[in-house]
């Protein structure tokens, strides 16, 4: 391994200092420059690491459209009520403040891979040597008929960072007493496996004490889902006939939504519903698809680094990239966040360059207290992200592994949050 | 007599372990840079900023992190997070996260 150290760089980097100039962003020195877009999971947590790791070695740069970063993660919880919504919120001052990260509030609005400059929604464009995209997923508003832009206030995904929880979350709140809460599921791959059915278990939360009677179906484009007899077994326990769960092979396929009569036709039955959480296919951020460094819908990466099959000098991390067996999950943008970190900072910097490792866990909250988990470590096989090991809830554990394993997912919180922006 | 002389010893011998002088085997091949990097594993959860549900273990004692690591590998203390984790550690990829965590500040 190279063992040339990163702190020889130190010194000519603290004599830099950095510009903020239109309409180039110029970052006024000779250090190498990383850019950064997207400040979610994935982009936060690289942003951090390299500028701290390198202690001012590297010149980095966040490209981030809102001031404020509200986590999915746990917006299922606000949903429920077991956390308020400034609680999710995080602001990106410390990045700047503690580790020099130039952050810009801006759209990245295209590429240039060949001149490596990225154009803002501004018009000023910023040059990198490396550059790393984390943009999320863009719903595919067009993959079920009748939905659509406008729809969303209707009948809302509340699936990207935002408010359009709020919007579900009164909704729900208003619903008729007896009524019908419909969810549609997304289909395979999407944000968040488990995401869907922990929703649903935060509606019945809520609706078992405010609106019993009410009933939720929901209504999937698959035949099974992540953690399914954990949460089967949950909503039976906490919830009994409340909620019904239709899977694709018997309601036949989704044939279109009608926000205006609040209608989901299948090939079985058409559903109405007093609320609807309709949850339409994923693709990478669009700003991945204008770098040119996607096939299909997503962003094929080398396992070993995160590096784009299509361009070396452009990484995709979390929910845009193909990492193969690792769920698109806050956890997992954050963990391969931190391979692309440390291979980037040993290309521009000539630090050492450790083997790839990759962790993930994803919690969900079924009831008060009754938290359930899976996870897996993974390592970078030649093509694809392999696991190693995993691990499952058991249906069985007890009542109070179950306290313990909710308990364990707000340290997870507190530590995720913590090591994307303090 | 005796007494002084094992005291002696005692003093002499934790002198010699605090200098480093004789190794601690379960730290062996400890590397800073890669225990740094192997942080941010742990650092998705453990962090000073909170103690709850998950434990702060930043500046803990290196023999301490690196024994709880091997019984977590071990599957002698319970929580499949950190079986997992500790599952797919090395003796030095133990060592060098023992030695950094103990290097941040509490
Ligand atoms: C309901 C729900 C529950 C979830 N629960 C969990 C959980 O418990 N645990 C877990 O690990 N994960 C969970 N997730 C998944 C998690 O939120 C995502 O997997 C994670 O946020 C992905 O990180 P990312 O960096 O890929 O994208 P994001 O975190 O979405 O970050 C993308 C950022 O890029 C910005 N952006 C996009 N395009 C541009 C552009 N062109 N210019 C400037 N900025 C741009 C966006 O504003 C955004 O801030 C959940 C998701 C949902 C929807």
């Amino acid at each position: 391994m190279n063992n040339l150290s990163r702190r020889s760089f130190v010194s000519f980097a603290l004599a830099s200092t950095s510009l903020l100039a239109m309409p180039a962003i110029s970052t006024g020195s000779a250090r190498p420059k990383v850019v950064v877009v997207g400040g979610g999971a994935g982009g936060a947590t690289a942003a951090r690491y390299i500028a701290k790791d390198s202690k001012g070695a590297i010149d980095v740069t966040l490209i981030e459209a809102s001031k404020h970063y509200y986590t999915c993660f746990y917006s299922n919880l606000y949903l429920g009520g077991f956390r308020d919504y400034d609680s999710i919120g995080h602001s990106y001052d410390n990045l700047s403040a503690n580790h020099g990260v130039n952050v810009v509030h801006d759209w990245a609005i295209s590429v240039d891979p060949s001149a490596r400059k990225v154009r803002l929604g501004s018009g000023a464009t910023v040059s990198y040597d490396r550059l790393v995209l984390s943009p999320g997923i863009d719903i595919k508003y067009d993959s079920i008929d009748g939905y659509s832009v406008e729809a969303q206030t209707k009948m809302p995904h509340a699936w990207k960072s935002g408010t359009q929880v709020k919007v579900l979350r009164d909704q729900v709140l208003n619903m008729p007493k007896g009524g019908t809460f419909a969810m549609v599921p997304p289909p395979n791959p999407y944000r968040c496996p488990p995401g869907p059915y922990e929703r649903i278990s935060m509606v019945a939360h809520i609706l078992k004490e405010k609106n019993p009677t009410a009933k939720i179906v929901v209504i999937d484009p698959k035949n099974k889902f992540s953690k399914q007899g954990l949460f089967m077994a949950g909503w039976e326990k906490h919830y009994p006939g409340m909620v019904e769960w239709i899977d694709n092979d018997t309601h036949g396929g989704i044939k279109n939504v009608n926000p205006e009569t609040m209608e989901i036709e299948t090939d079985l039955d058409t559903f109405k519903a007093d609320v609807a959480c309709v949850v339409p296919a994923q693709r990478a951020g669009a700003i991945a698809m204008n770098a040119g460094v996607t096939d299909g819908d997503w962003s094929p990466i080398v396992p070993a680094s995160m590096q784009t099959k299509a361009d070396g000098n452009i990484y995709v991390l979390g929910d845009a990239s193909v990492a193969s067996a690792m769920p698109k999950s806050g956890f997992s943008a954050n963990s391969q966040a931190k391979v692309a970190a440390n291979h980037i900072r040993g290309e521009l910097t000539d630090s050492r360059v450790f083997p790839a490792k990759f962790s993930n866990t994803c919690w969900s909250l079924v009831a008060t207290n009754d938290g359930i988990k899976v996870g897996a470590n993974y390592k970078a096989g030649e093509e694809k992200i392999e696991v190693v090991d995993k691990f499952v809830s058991k249906t069985d554990e007890g009542n109070a592994k179950r306290k313990k394993t909710y308990e364990e997912s707000i340290g997870w919180y507190n530590g995720i949050t913590t090591d994307m922006f303090s | 007599m005796v007494k002084i002389v094992f005291k002696f010893f005692i003093i002499i011998s934790c002198y010699l372990i605090f200098r480093g002088l004789v190794a601690e085997p379960l730290l062996d091949g400890a590397d800073f840079d890669y225990g740094e990097y192997l942080s941010g594993q742990c650092l998705t959860c453990h962090q000073n900023s909170s103690d709850e549900g998950i434990p702060a273990i930043n500046g803990a004692e290196a023999i301490y992190i690196a024994k709880k690591l091997i019984l977590y590998k071990n599957k002698e203390l319970e929580n499949e997070v950190m079986q997992l984790v500790a599952g797919a550690l090395d003796q030095e990829q133990i060592a060098s996260l023992a030695i950094y965590f103990n290097s941040l500040e509490k």
